[in-house]
């Protein structure tokens, strides 16, 4: 291989994730039974209004009344997941309450960690604002003027409860995700903290991506951020959410929910790469609504954590709305990651496609698990879903389990799986022309994954590309 | 759950039963077994998402339509001489080792409560033994329930390097007062090197309930083909299943059904591949008229061991009304990489262009729509090596689209 790339793996290693900071917080939870105290506890320190803590408390009460997910089919294994024995809320040292603009003003340690992850370095060259999560709270959140003079919002989901009450009052866990929807999505009602709310107003178009990043630095915690994005009329936005964490022995928890409200019209594009450390349950809520002629996008890359189980789910609610989907998952050693798509066909004239490449080796798992519904009434709707997935080995499991509900006519269902090895033959071939074993393999799954990075921004699509060469190398050596 | 059915079911009719076909004592043992295992039974399994069931299993009124001491058919069980086709009860008297040694031991009496109930229950049966060699076509069984409740059972043991086609056809007859239940039980020991075709077409009057389930072994190089025909009954929950246990062996699956009224289907088509070189193909194509529904499953589950294994599944459902609802869930469980496996499923409506160019060559849109729907079921019927099978289901479908 070229020195180029050879250079780029020696300085782009695991390493980028793994470095952990000594853990200074202001203000940390106790672990134990989840209770109202804790509760009030987190709620008293971020200074909420009433109408917020009574909403957690009302969650806090779903979350204990609803079982553990224990009987999907094949799910990942989530018997180790106590909630009782992870650490919910943890205040950085931070001088500032609320966050930063400026990364000078940081603690030295966190600006170290978002210096290493090239975040400031991304702000500069590629996007429109930035938002900063350190353990429980945003510590960083900056967007450029030109968007805050056309009413752009886009601060972090706690200072949002304080300056946009109405907004929040009306989308927050109501309509799109309610806290009833799942056990997860119960306990992040009760627990959540941080994550970005943005307002895009009628009209606007965001044109340079805006993006949060998410980390977790402390043993034993569980990360709960909320993201709220509500696209007014003939508006566009891309968001995009990248997260890690460092490897220890206990398990975290990451159970965030994210909220999508598209409004007619509009463009709302959602763009994560998820490469949390390997002892992470990965259990998120994300959905989005979508009204007439609005068109969401899904782009997903599910790298990291010890088990994902994450489904975006879009609600076409409009006439004429549009879903896409795009997912790529790579399951290394002691890895289950169970993701998918939900889609809502609730109207006439709405169109969803889903795309879904997963590559399982060393023993990991993926499953594609997904739902299309389309509603009776939902005339000439469209649904073309295609899963395909690559095997490395015989330890490995890829499973591929999706749902149809079709109660209209009038419709184009179409759904389409393939799953199969890595062809000797193209190895053998690359290894003619000079390529080793592990280069081979490794082209061949870049080629397997084109189709979808390159939907990709280039950055995450370059970003991508290094994370699956790095879950390679891991065995291939 | 169970305990709606055990007022009216006891220890003394099974004995009855047992007793009224003068069974071994080991035989009587099975079926007490399986009363006893009701208890703790679940129903066989259903596709659930968030909100929704389905099929709705547990609602049904069992105690209202099992009626177990009054059993009543007609039953036509013919094939020729060098095949033997059996009752159960001249197969115990001639063969008792034989279906002994293989009674139950495809599907498990107490996989769940439906076949636990068949199998404490069944008062009628088919054993159909093909020795080594023997290369017979054409034997049929004919099944016509006269009674509120039918058990039925089907053994069919092919040898080494058999070769043999079932056809099995239930009906209804005499008209009973209220619902009907009907189930079946069908296992297939398919030895090496053998091969089985097995024919089902289930065509019950539409008060009656049906359960059926269908499973084959077939050994290395052995085969077994599943036809799996369904129009009739109120509420069809059908699995038709192998497991690919011997090196090469191979299977395929292919189903066709037509709801109408406000029928309901709920059918499955299941393969395990357990050895290496397997090969499985799975066709299902469907069609609902009216408020009709369907509810398709289809597994392609591929072990550790199976290395170089080919498999396929394709499933097409043709909605011709806007009240009926099509639910699909192909599946892929695959845990070797040695692999190459696909499936896809559609739903649609008849193709709006073939029948606006029908209409302008003056066919009326009427027929023009039934041709398509015939034509639907093409792919379906071309994969039917017996001609009178294929025959009756084009038949079945034709007077249903003309009614």
């Amino acid at each position: 291989m070229s020195s180029e790339q050879d250079h780029l793996r020696e300085t782009d290693s695991e390493k980028r994730f793994e470095f952990k900071k000594e853990q200074n917080a202001a203000f940390a939870a106790e672990k134990g039974e989840l209770d109202e105290e804790t509760i009030r506890l987190i709620s008293e320190d971020k200074d909420e209004p009433e109408w917020m803590l009574e909403r957690r408390l009302r969650a806090l009460r779903q979350f204990h009344a609803m079982p553990m997910p224990t009987d999907w089919p094949s799910q990942p294994d989530l018997s180790e997941v106590d909630v009782e024995e992870i650490v919910p809320y943890i205040r950085p040292d931070v001088d500032m309450r609320g966050s930063v603009d400026d990364w000078t003003e940081l603690p030295e340690e966190i600006q170290d960690t978002f210096d290493k992850l090239g975040i400031p370095e991304a702000e500069k060259n590629a996007l429109s604002g930035v938002g900063a999560q350190y353990e429980s709270e945003v510590v960083y959140q900056n967007m450029q003027e030109r968007w805050e003079e056309k009413g752009v919002i886009f601060c972090n989901m706690d200072k949002a409860v304080q300056d946009h009450p109405e907004l929040v009052k009306e989308h927050f866990m109501t309509s799109c995700v309610p806290p009833s929807d799942n056990k997860f999505a119960a306990l992040h009602g009760a627990i959540w903290s941080g994550g970005s709310f943005v307002y895009v107003p009628e009209g606007v178009t965001v044109e340079m991506p805006i993006q949060a990043y998410f980390r977790m630095n402390s043993e034993g915690m569980g990360q709960f951020e909320h993201t709220l994005i509500i696209a007014e009329e003939g508006s566009e936005v891309h968001y995009i959410e990248g997260c890690s964490a460092p490897q220890y022995s206990k398990f975290n928890l990451h159970s965030g929910g994210v909220e999508v409200f598209v409004g007619e019209d509009a463009h709302v594009q959602y763009s994560t790469v998820q490469n949390w450390s390997k002892n992470t349950y990965n259990l998120n809520t994300k959905r989005a609504i979508c009204e007439s002629e609005g068109t969401m996008e899904w782009i997903s890359g599910s790298m990291g954590s010890k088990a994902t189980m994450l489904y975006p789910s879009t609600i076409l609610k409009g006439r004429g709305a549009t879903d896409n989907h795009i997912t790529i998952a790579f399951a290394g050693e002691g890895q289950d990651i169970d993701t998918g798509a939900k889609v809502y066909h609730n109207a006439p004239r709405t169109k969803s496609t889903i795309e879904s490449k997963s590559i399982s080796k060393d023993g990991g798992r993926t499953n594609y698990r997904g739902l299309i519904h389309i509603s009776d009434g939902a005339e000439h709707s469209s649904t073309s879903v295609e899963c395909d997935a690559l095997m490395f080995d015989n330890e490995s499991t890829s499973d591929t389990m999706p749902y149809m509900e079709i109660e209209e006519s009038t419709v184009d269902v179409a759904h389409e799986a393939t799953v199969g090895k890595i062809g000797d033959e193209d190895v053998f071939y690359l290894q003619s022309r000079g390529l080793d074993d592990d280069d081979a393999k490794q082209m061949i799954v870049a080629g397997f994954i084109e189709p979808i990075t390159e939907e990709l921004p280039i950055e995450y699509a370059v970003e991508l590309n290094r994370l699956i060469e790095l879950e390679m190398e891991g065995s291939l050596g | 759950m169970s305990a709606q059915l055990h007022a009216n079911l006891t220890e003394a009719q099974v004995r009855e039963i047992s007793e009224s076909l003068d069974e071994p004592e080991w035989l009587l043992e099975t079926r007490l077994d399986a009363l006893d295992a009701l208890d703790e039974l679940e129903m066989p399994d259903v596709i659930r998402t968030p909100g929704r069931n389905w099929t709705n299993l547990y609602d049904l009124d069992f105690a209202g339509f099992v009626d177990p001491l009054n059993a009543a058919e007609e039953k036509d069980q013919v094939g020729p001489d060098e095949v033997e086709v059996m009752s159960i009860t001249e197969a115990l008297d001639e063969r008792e080792e034989l279906v002994r040694e293989k009674f139950g031991s495809v599907i498990d009496p107490t996989e769940n409560y439906l076949t636990a109930l068949s199998t404490a229950l069944f008062s009628t049966g088919t054993v159909v033994y093909v020795p080594d060699g023997v290369d017979a076509e054409d034997v049929t069984v004919r099944t016509r329930m006269n009674s509120r409740s039918l058990f039925n059972y089907t053994l069919v043991v092919a040898g080494e390097s058999s070769s043999v086609t079932i056809l099995e056809r239930q009906t209804t007859g005499e008209d009973v007062e209220g619902e009907r239940y009907y189930s079946g039980l069908v296992e297939i020991d398919a030895d090496e090197n053998s091969n089985v075709q097995y024919g089902s077409l289930q065509n019950v009057d539409q008060e009656t309930y049906t359960y059926s389930l269908k499973r084959g072994h077939a050994d290395t190089y052995g085969t077994i083909d599943w036809i799996e025909g369904n129009l009739g009954s109120r509420l069809t929950k059908s699995s038709v299943e192998t497991r690919l246990l011997g090196e090469g062996a191979e299977s395929q699956i292919v189903g066709a059904f037509f709801g109408h009224d406000d029928q309901h289907f709920d059918v499955a088509s299941r393969v395990w591949h357990e050895a290496e070189h397997t090969t499985a193909d799975l066709v299902t194509r469907g069609v609902l008229d009216d408020e009709a529904r369907s509810v398709y499953e289809g597994v392609q589950d591929v072990g550790s061991e199976a290395w170089n294994t080919n498999s396929y599944q394709r499933e097409n459902t043709l909605m011709l009304s806007d009240e009926s609802e099509a639910d699909a869930s192909p599946k892929l469980i695959i845990n070797n990489h040695d692999t190459e496996a696909s499936h896809s499923a559609t739903v649609g409506q008849v193709d709006q262009q073939d029948l606006f160019y029908m209409t302008s060559r003056g066919v009326s849109p009427r027929a023009a729509r039934n041709m398509l729907v015939e034509g639907f079921f093409v792919p379906v019927l071309d994969e039917i090596a017996v001609e009178e099978f294929r025959d009756d289901l084009d038949d079945l479908v034709a007077a249903r689209l003309r009614e």
